[in-house]
């Protein structure tokens, strides 16, 4: 019965979620950037943050895979569908986001008549279709026979697993080896396109000599090493919560995962702090600006809170520490605060170089600085408005339901804590997205001199009188909020009618013979 | 005299700093607010009573070799092989602003469809002349794409010169071929005393400034 409940609280709020996100990505292409809070300043913001998080998402889960069905780390093979799945939607995300973002958008498809080899963004789109070819091969390949099996079954599950079968009906054994050698084989390709999938949309940045905190040929390493960190620590997450075969095996691959993932987090710090050293040391200006608007610039707090205290520390404490080390429950949670904190890592990559004048005085040789020019009124308004506390309600319901499922004290205390800090930034965002808040904010007695001075929490609320200073408009939080629940609805759906689980129940594969080829051995 | 290489030279001793030559550009190419091809970096050096105020007029530098140019990953924006100006084409920018990023000059802008009056004035509503086809402002192209100067090609091609030139009172902006050893602004690159903007970066700038 508890479940249940869990289960429609879950479907309200991310239903309600991408109703709005729908709507705005609809407005999105209707209106044109002009709903955006960017400038010519700072031209990148939110959605490019969010499209190199998923990228690195994707390939990070997908190497996570290839270690199983590559470099044949059998331990997580029960992973191995999971990784590339998540690795699918992940990937479908990201080049979402990177499609909201571009001023015109009917035009995408045209990379691939105008050809430009100059550029790393091409050399990256054809990367990222060849990428998605791999993986859903893979994929189809690993799931075959238990879509074969499925589709057997009556009722809509059935019907969609013998649409996606593609009449394959082969169900023998020797099928099933020939499945695993080919995913074996596109694995195997699948390790430098995955490299070249984020390290190369790590050139897309470390090529532009134009930002000096950019033009590192550490850079692309930085993003295949947060990547490794935030999709292994995104599988810990999910399989220590949505497996379904919860057993002592189990619990061993899941704190196996998140040691890996401890490893990979680590050498991602390691890999910050060389940045961070020869940057300080170098001292050039620009380069320094960098990291000061990073540190202690308006949103010092993704940085510390973000990126290093919750992102870093807190879950390394969890997977090293010898007592939640050992539950599933933490080292799952430690995986989604990794996969939390990697989102300011790129929050970061994005935002703080550009806020960077390219020259003294260039930002205000001439008012650049603007703000979204688009705002609802009348019943659109209204309506928005209703959504937004409809979604509140829904997510009240679900955190309601959420906090009792810890069965220890520290867990349930832990909880109520957390469930408390997020819904109070949830209504602090609400509020915000139904521009009732910059309101609010002006009514505050004795605010009126010292606006902006007010936290500039999730940003937007009041500009700070820096041309260069940016935080995402409403619009482009309600079209991120609407994709971040699609991908979630996708991976749900998909965790519930395909077979995501499961071993290739083979015996050893069996050794190729060829007619008339007997291994070298002279004839038998 | 088959191939040009089109350049502008600043004497920053005649800059007064009257941003003519940012208003002369707006007019001319229609721009809207947030984008102005040409501006005047004006910053105060010194302290009282020694003090100075230095005017550095800034625009597209149309590079020898624009950082970029080599990132569009449509190929929208070139550098025309026949005089040297680096252009945009409006109708095959995807508006992925990677170029925005790249470039160290700060020159591009994004046309974010803002007006200045809504409704649009009659001036607003005027096509803008850029490339010598008319843009008119109804949401299309060039809304939703990168925008930067092109020394005015419209007017190059015409045999003018670009509006910021023909403004400035001082005389301040020289535009010519710097590939005609005759030309005005060739022989006062090479008598006078001159720097470009960020020569480190290789990118070698068409612009000069005199000194």
């Amino acid at each position: 019965m508890r479940q249940r409940s869990l289960a429609i609280a879950y479907w309200a709020t991310l239903s309600i979620l991408a109703a709005l996100g729908l709507w705005a990505i609809y407005l999105r292409a209707v209106v044109g950037l002009r709903l955006t809070n960017l400038t010519s300043l700072v031209p990148w913001g939110l959605w490019v943050a969010f499209y190199i998080y998923f990228i690195g998402l994707s390939a990070g889960a997908f190497l996570v895979s290839t270690m199983i069905y590559v470099f044949g780390l059998h331990r997580f093979e029960a992973i191995g569908r999971m990784a590339l799945f998540t690795a699918f939607v992940a990937l479908v995300t990201g080049l979402g986001f990177i499609l909201l973002d571009l001023g015109h958008l009917e035009r995408f498809w045209t990379v691939f008549i105008n050809r430009s080899p100059t550029s790393v963004l091409e050399w990256e789109i054809h990367f990222y279709t060849l990428y998605a070819v791999i993986l859903l091969s893979e994929l189809w390949l690993l799931m075959r026979r238990d879509l074969i099996r499925a589709g057997q079954e009556a009722g809509l599950r059935g019907r969609l697993c013998r649409l996606l079968a593609l009449r394959s009906t082969d169900l023998s054994d020797v099928s099933a080896a020939a499945d695993l050698r080919m995913v074996r084989i596109l694995g195997t390709i699948g390790v430098p396109v995955a490299i070249a999938v984020h390290g190369g949309t790590g050139a897309i940045f470390a090529v532009v000599k134009a930002r000096p905190y950019w033009y590192t040929g550490l850079f692309p390493l930085i993003f295949l090493v947060s990547a490794l960190a935030s999709g292994s620590a995104l599988l810990t997450f999910l399989t220590a919560f949505f497996a379904r075969r919860k057993d002592a095996e189990h619990q061993e691959m899941t704190l196996a995962l998140g040691k890996l993932t401890a490893g990979f987090l680590a050498l991602d710090l390691i890999f910050l702090m060389s940045e961070m050293l020869v940057g300080w040391y170098g001292g050039v200006p620009d380069h320094i600006a960098t990291y000061r608007a990073m540190m202690f610039g308006p949103f010092w707090y993704v940085f510390w809170i973000g990126q290093l205290g919750l992102g870093a520390l807190v879950p390394l404490i969890l997977i090293l520490n010898r007592r939640t080390g050992r539950s599933v429950a933490w080292v799952g949670m430690a995986g989604a605060l990794i996969v939390a904190g990697i989102l300011g890592v790129r929050l970061n990559i994005v935002i703080p170089p550009l806020t960077v004048p390219l020259q003294p005085g260039i930002d205000t040789a001439y008012p650049l600085g603007r703000v979204s020019s688009f705002a609802l009124d009348g019943l659109n308004l209204l309506a928005l408005r209703l959504g937004l506390l409809a979604l509140t309600l829904a997510i009240a319901f679900l955190l309601a339901r959420l906090i009792r499922l810890p069965t220890t004290t520290l867990g349930r205390s832990a909880a109520l804590l957390s469930a408390a800090a997020a819904f109070t930034a949830i209504v602090f965002v609400n509020l915000r997205l139904a521009d009732v808040l910059p309101a609010a904010q002006m009514a505050l007695p004795g605010s009126a001199g010292r606006v902006s001075t007010l936290p500039l929490l999730f940003g937007g609320a009041v500009r700070s009188t820096d041309p260069s200073f940016y935080s995402p408009s409403m619009w482009e939080w309600l079209t991120t909020l609407g994709l971040l629940a699609l991908a979630a609805i996708a991976f749900s759906l998909g965790w519930l009618w395909l077979p995501l689980e499961g071993l290739p129940e083979l015996p050893t594969p069996q050794m190729r013979r060829f007619p008339g080829f007997n291994s070298g051995r002279g004839n038998e | 005299m088959a191939q040009k290489r089109y350049g502008l030279a600043i004497d920053l001793r005649r800059c007064v700093g009257c941003e003519a030559c940012t208003i002369a550009c707006k007019q001319e190419n229609h721009t809207p607010p947030g984008v102005a091809y040409a501006k005047v970096i004006k910053q105060e050096v010194g302290q009282y009573p020694h003090v100075r105020r230095t005017f550095l007029p800034i625009l597209c530098n149309h590079c020898e070799h624009p950082p970029c140019v080599a990132v569009c990953p449509v190929g929208a924006t070139w550098k025309r092989h026949e005089d040297g100006i680096v252009v945009v084409d409006y109708n095959t920018c995807i508006g992925c602003r990677y170029c925005m990023t790249a470039c160290p000059y700060g020159a591009r802008y994004f046309d974010f469809g803002d007006d200045y009056n809504t409704p649009q004035n009659d001036f607003e509503q005027q096509p803008s002349a850029e490339y010598g086809k008319a843009w008119p402002r109804d949401g299309g192209s060039p809304i939703g794409n990168v925008r930067k100067c092109h020394f005015c090609l419209h007017r190059v091609v015409r045999g003018e010169e670009p509006a910021c030139v023909v403004t400035c009172m001082a005389r301040a902006r020289i535009f010519g071929d710097l590939n005609d050893p005759e030309s005005e602004i060739a022989r006062l690159v090479a008598e006078r005393r001159h720097f470009r903007l960020k020569e480190e970066l290789g990118t070698e700038p068409n612009v000069y400034y005199l000194l």
